[in-house]
């Protein structure tokens, strides 16, 4: 059984398409990453799978059941950190606690979990004095309670230090280790690429990619930069590294010059190429595409494709693309 | 029973309101005030010379009105929208609770902590007013409980309602003082209004009998009636008392006042309800 199931839902907000017929399924088991720019969409998919908002079409199930008709199961069995939420300010982190204990009807050991995500010190305190971090810990602890076999985190990392945003990766992990599905959305690749099974990318409420993060990698091309710092090249030089096969590009300004690789291209072919050419080599660096270069290229070549299909006054809109849905 | 989380949840937090408390200051203050006054110089305000409990609590049923709306807008105009608006709801609702859940556990906890706040005002008011006058009566006291018991429901049900129907406080503020001014402040002139107007722009020589439901649609005036449905003879005499006379329409009598305070408590809940089911967060 699929832990989410989603079969071309769609939620459109008067004129504006917020998710449009999204297609995904999440294997149990999986630390799935959800990625995308601002506005993508990410956190109106979330919303539809908690029924905090009813699609306008498609269906989602999650843990086999229907995300509308049989919301109370769902989130029985799923803790949330949900996105742009707001702690209750007058109350205790402990009572934040007791509530979700009291509204899930499990057994939990309360102190422990405060501890596991360390604010057990800050318990008694009021959580609208909590500091962004504190507060975003607290919710954490509120997802954990009851060992939910689903973990929906949107934007998890918001509003921690590094530091933090590592615990909350190893709590993720450890979650997972245990048997609990995660799935958590992002707009920041880095973060998703060091523990995530598998991701998907969306980009205007469409899917653009779905895959392991090794898929992402093979699927595009990748390129790679060779930079040489050199101290007697000529034009001729940089010709006959130019006419590599295995070479895009080369140019060469003031000593340095620049080479694109091909997606086999031989950095040490290349230098040796140079050396031929009686080129002597000072230094050298290399830079891969990361795949934070392939999330923009995603997003962003996708997005000129619906430029294009909206006309000219799409193009006003500008930036990149993070138009948020206003509801 | 997953109000019953959402319920002790909310009155945990609503109960912390420093208005409410605020509030209670005057309400005691007041109640202590017109206590006194009453049982010192009941001809002032009355027909008889002898204090009674039942008359101090038609006295005093007046600022308890006042109070118990005023303190119901207060706590609980925000009680839906405003947790909307913030999206601690989203915190609320990512647990397993129906939305008509939170409805109804809003409800019972805002009900609590204004219960809370009437009991500390009544007790120190009613109390110094029995004291004062030296005798204790139980029936007009347990009817005068019940009834207010019963107003504070209506009015947190309406306020708590309003609030579900919007996820904007500034709305749901609009719409709590809007219902306070025109059924509390301005409502006396309505049936008026609707009087000249049916009778072709001219006011009859006697008044029809439709008026007098129309007349005691404010919660606030369904409430006083009501406690003169259980109290009859004390209604008669105290000030105010005898509001259906004049009238002999058969449903122009004082237990009207129960059938507009379950009008006020069925169909806002229904309303606010059903639109905040309905709702996207």
């Amino acid at each position: 059984m699929a832990a989410i199931e989603l079969d071309g839902l769609t939620k459109h907000y008067g004129d504006v398409v917020a998710v449009d017929g999204l297609d995904l399924t999440v294997e149990e088991g999986e630390i799935f990453g959800f990625l995308g720019p601002n506005g993508a969409g990410k956190s109106t998919t979330i919303d539809i799978l908690l029924d905090f908002v009813r699609p306008t079409g498609g269906t989602a199930r999650v843990l086999g059941h229907d995300a509308q008709r049989e919301s109370l199961a769902v989130r029985q069995r799923t803790g949330v950190l949900p996105d742009a939420y707001h702690v209750y300010d007058r109350l205790t982190g402990r009572q934040h606690m007791e509530f979700v204990v009291d509204s899930k009807e499990v057994d939990a050991d309360i102190e422990a979990i405060l501890e596991r995500v360390r604010v057990l010190e800050a318990a008694d305190r009021k959580a609208g004095g909590y500091s962004k971090g504190m507060r975003q810990r607290l919710v954490l602890a509120m997802a954990l309670v009851g060992d939910p076999d689903l973990l929906i985190l949107d934007e998890p990392s918001t509003g921690l230090d590094p530091n933090g945003a590592r615990q909350m990766r190893e709590i993720i992990q450890a979650e997972n280790e245990r048997g609990t599905t995660v799935f958590f959305s992002s707009h920041i690749m880095e973060q998703v690429e060091a523990i995530c099974d598998r991701v998907a990318i969306i980009n205007r409420g469409r899917l653009v990619a779905v895959d392991s993060i090794d898929g992402l990698r093979d699927s595009t091309e990748t390129t790679t930069t060779l930079t040489v710092d050199v101290s007697n090249a000529d034009d001729g030089a940089v010709a006959a590294v130019r006419a590599r096969d295995d070479v895009n590009s080369a140019s060469l300004a003031g000593d340095r010059i620049s080479i694109t690789l091909g997606p086999d291209g031989s950095k040490f072919g290349v230098l040796q190429t140079l050396d031929q050419a009686g080129v002597t080599i000072e230094d050298f660096s290399l830079d891969e595409s990361s795949l934070e270069d392939l999330f923009a290229e995603y997003t962003t070549s996708q997005q000129s494709v619906d430029r294009d299909a909206a006309g000219p006054d799409a193009l006003d809109a500008g930036g990149a693309g993070a138009t948020e849905v206003n509801r | 029973m997953s109000w019953t989380a959402v319920a002790k949840k909310d009155f945990r937090d609503a109960v912390q309101s420093r208005a409410l408390w605020a509030l209670l200051g005057v309400f005691v203050v007041l109640s202590v005030v017109l206590s006194y006054a009453y049982a010192t110089f009941p001809e002032l305000v009355g027909g008889t010379t002898e204090p009674t409990v039942g008359g101090l609590v038609f006295f005093t049923s007046g600022i308890v009105s006042l109070f118990v709306s005023l303190t119901a807008i207060v706590v609980c105009y925000k009680a839906i929208a405003g947790e909307r608006e913030l999206g601690s709801i989203k915190l609320m609702l990512a647990l397993p609770h129906r939305r008509r859940d939170v409805f109804l556990g809003k409800l019972v906890g805002r009900t609590g902590v204004l219960t809370l706040a009437l009991a500390v005002g009544l007790v120190v008011g009613l109390g110094l007013g029995a004291v004062l006058i030296g005798s204790f009566e139980p029936v007009p006291i347990a009817a005068f409980l019940f009834v207010t018991l019963l107003f504070a429901v209506v009015y947190v049900t309406v306020v708590v309602s309003l609030s579900a129907t919007t996820g904007s406080t500034s709305r749901a503020t609009t719409f709590a003082l809007g219902f306070f001014l025109l059924f509390e402040l301005l409502w006396d002139v309505v049936p008026l209004g609707v009087v000249y107007v049916a009778n072709g722009l001219a006011l009859p020589a006697t008044m029809p009998d439709w008026i007098f439901p129309l007349m005691q649609l404010p919660p606030s005036s369904a409430y006083v009636l009501a406690l003169s449905a259980l109290l009859p003879d004390i209604a008669e005499s105290a000030p105010g008392g005898g509001v259906a006379a004049g009238f002999d329409a058969f449903y122009a009598r004082p237990e009207l006042g129960f059938a507009v305070l379950a009008f006020w408590l069925v169909v806002p809940m229904a309303v606010g309800s059903y639109r905040f089911a309905n709702a996207d967060l």
